[in-house]
């Protein structure tokens, strides 16, 4: 018997292989971007045709949509997207939305690449994307800056570590219906977790490259709004400490109170452009 | 009495959604069924009947019905999912925690076991980011799913957080089922109990089942299956059943009524439901301390064959 032979059903029916981009959603591009290079991220390249940028560092891409259209009432850059690597993108449409996942309107305009996603929490949208490896998604779509650098190192070993979601009260194992059956997210076993933040349920990625944390609203706290939706972005350092040495130095300020403050566990950002905020955590992932 | 469990539905009363609502506040219940005409029919359009309802302070304890849904296949099944998403979208709109689907009662429809099950689990699927549960009902005239023990089989199949039955005592009644199978059912996964009688022993025939459910309900207590009834809540009361009851009650002369009498008709039946808990339990109840707000009486867990 080979070891194939022996292996259960297929954990990872998407081929989920990490996070190729987070979006965020934002009026005020200019002051984002600005939050965005403080946190070692650079400006790489613009989309053709709409108000749409690019800022990387080392494995991570994360996409600054300030077009119009997307946002409503002023308010907070808004993480709303979230691009998943997988083995094919028609593919892993077809099966989430089989299996119920709302799927997302065709957005792409003449010329551009057609990324196929469902909805997610809130106004939020998955997306799915398998040129990663030879072909880049952002050859099409847009244009990188001259004489930038179009990989620009990560600060500290900085990588994708995961996000995190409010959910309501009593809704975890919901949501844990939704990310296990569509994606085949597994929870973590109990009391293993990460960062220094309440730990809500966590869960997996099928490919253990990034985690998501599923939070419900503190008790007694029936009067604060607690709408359904992506918290925060995390990310993941080797070293936390020595990571928030360097991001201070560059401006980033972090909570730090009795209750709340920088370890060697983690450290979180204050609020930026009312309300957007980053996590830091210890990450034994290794940085693509 | 405590009426905070029971909800009238805008099917049993006749005239325009703001005063239904009304009437079923003056009568002293805190929640209503909504049936989706009743809003998409608002002559100042769907989102009117929105304002109405949230301005009512009624709790909404459900959004009906989406028929045929399950067991079909290409451009019907398509068009199902299409239709159930809007039903989902107005059950949002309107805050209702659940939605009520039907068994097929479709020609087209396969009684094929795995087809139904992953239906339903894709549609509890697409309610899940909506906050919407979905409740499975056993038409007593449905083409492949009309007992209540088959619509727990598929449900507890389907093991999806956010789907589980909805017991309908017409149904019941009219198809004469036992009603030992209730105790099988996981008390937690029942969405939703309505409650109805008719006026006839005996019911022959799925066009005559179809015939009295939509013209001749009757509230619990005005019908001749008194002590079935009674005896079907008294059991979801031991298995641990908590949750809403609504009077899914379609009567073809309450429609000619004034509202406030077919409310006061509906009013009287809580009284006698809660009546009927209530003194079958008593003897049970004094072994458990705690008081329950909704029967008036003692209760918490109940364990199935506790009495």
């Amino acid at each position: 018997m080979s070891i194939n032979e022996s292996l259960p059903e297929p954990l990872n029916p998407l081929g989920i292989d990490g996070i190729e981009f987070v979006e965020y959603a934002t009026r005020e591009p200019l002051r984002f971007g600005a939050v965005l290079e403080m946190l070692g991220f650079a400006l790489v390249a613009r989309h053709r045709s709409r108000e749409v940028l690019l800022y990387r560092q080392g494995g991570m891409n994360v996409i600054v949509n300030a077009d119009a259209a997307v946002t409503g009432e002023p308010a907070p850059p808004a993480l709303m997207a979230l691009a998943l690597r997988v083995r094919d993108a028609s593919y892993a449409y077809r099966h989430t939305v089989d299996l119920g996942a709302w799927p997302i309107p065709t957005r792409a305009g003449a010329m551009e690449l057609n990324i196929p996603g469902i909805h997610a929490v809130g106004e939020s949208i998955i997306y799915f994307v398998d040129r990663y490896q030879d072909f880049s998604i952002y050859d099409v779509d847009f244009k990188f800056l001259p004489g930038a650098d179009h990989h620009p190192p990560a600060l500290a070993g900085l990588h994708f570590f995961g996000v995190v979601q409010a959910i309501g009260a009593g809704r975890t194992d919901e949501w844990l219906d939704f990310y296990g059956h569509l994606l085949g997210f597994r929870p973590l076993p109990e009391g293993q977790y990460f960062g220094i933040l309440p730990k809500g349920m966590l869960l997996e990625s099928p490919c253990k490259k990034f985690y998501l944390q599923l939070i419900e609203p503190p008790p007694g706290s029936e009067d604060i709004v607690w709408d359904e939706e992506w918290l925060r972005l995390g990310l993941g350092a080797p070293d936390v400490l020595a990571a928030t040495r360097l991001l201070r130095e560059r401006g980033v300020v972090f909570v730090d109170r009795e209750s709340l403050h920088t370890s060697e566990k983690g450290a979180l950002t204050q609020f930026y452009l009312d309300g957007v905020a980053f996590e830091f955590v210890h990450s034994h992932l290794v940085q693509p | 009495m405590n009426l905070d469990h029971f909800g009238m539905d805008t099917i049993t009363l006749a005239g325009p959604l703001e005063a239904k609502l009304r009437a079923v506040r003056a009568a002293g219940f805190t929640q209503i069924m909504l049936m989706a005409r009743d809003l998409v029919g608002h002559p100042d359009g769907f989102d009117a009947a929105v304002r109405a309802v949230k301005a009512s302070g009624l709790r909404v304890t459900g959004f009906q019905v989406m028929r045929d849904y399950e067991g079909l296949t290409g451009t019907l099944h398509n068009y199902k999912v299409d239709v159930v998403k809007s039903m989902l979208k107005m059950a949002q709109a309107v805050g209702a925690p659940m939605l009520l689907v039907c068994s097929s009662s479709m020609p087209h429809a396969t009684g094929e076991r795995e087809r139904i099950v992953k239906d339903l689990q894709a549609l509890a699927m697409l309610a899940l980011p909506l906050n919407i549960r979905i409740g499975y009902e056993a038409l007593s005239w449905g083409r492949h799913v009309n007992l209540y023990p088959q619509s727990w089989e598929i449900v507890a199949q389907a093991d999806r957080v956010n789907l589980g039955v909805v017991i309908d005592s017409f149904h019941i009644l009219a198809n004469r089922s036992t009603l030992d199978e209730i105790d099988e059912i996981d008390a937690r996964k029942i969405i939703l109990v309505q409650l109805s009688d008719f006026m006839w022993e005996r019911i022959e025939g799925p066009e005559q089942r179809i015939e009295t459910a939509r013209h001749l309900r009757v509230f619990p207590g005005e019908g001749v299956h008194s002590a079935e009834l009674a005896d079907l809540v008294r059991r979801l009361d031991r298995i641990g059943y908590r949750g809403d009851y609504s009077f899914e009650v379609m009567n073809d002369d309450y429609q000619n009524m004034p509202l406030e009498t077919a409310a006061a008709r509906a009013r009287a039946s809580a009284k006698w439901v809660t009546d009927q808990v209530l003194r079958r339990s008593l003897p049970v109840r004094e072994q458990r301390p705690a008081f329950d707000h909704r029967t008036g009486g003692a209760s918490t867990i109940a364990r199935p064959g506790l009495s």
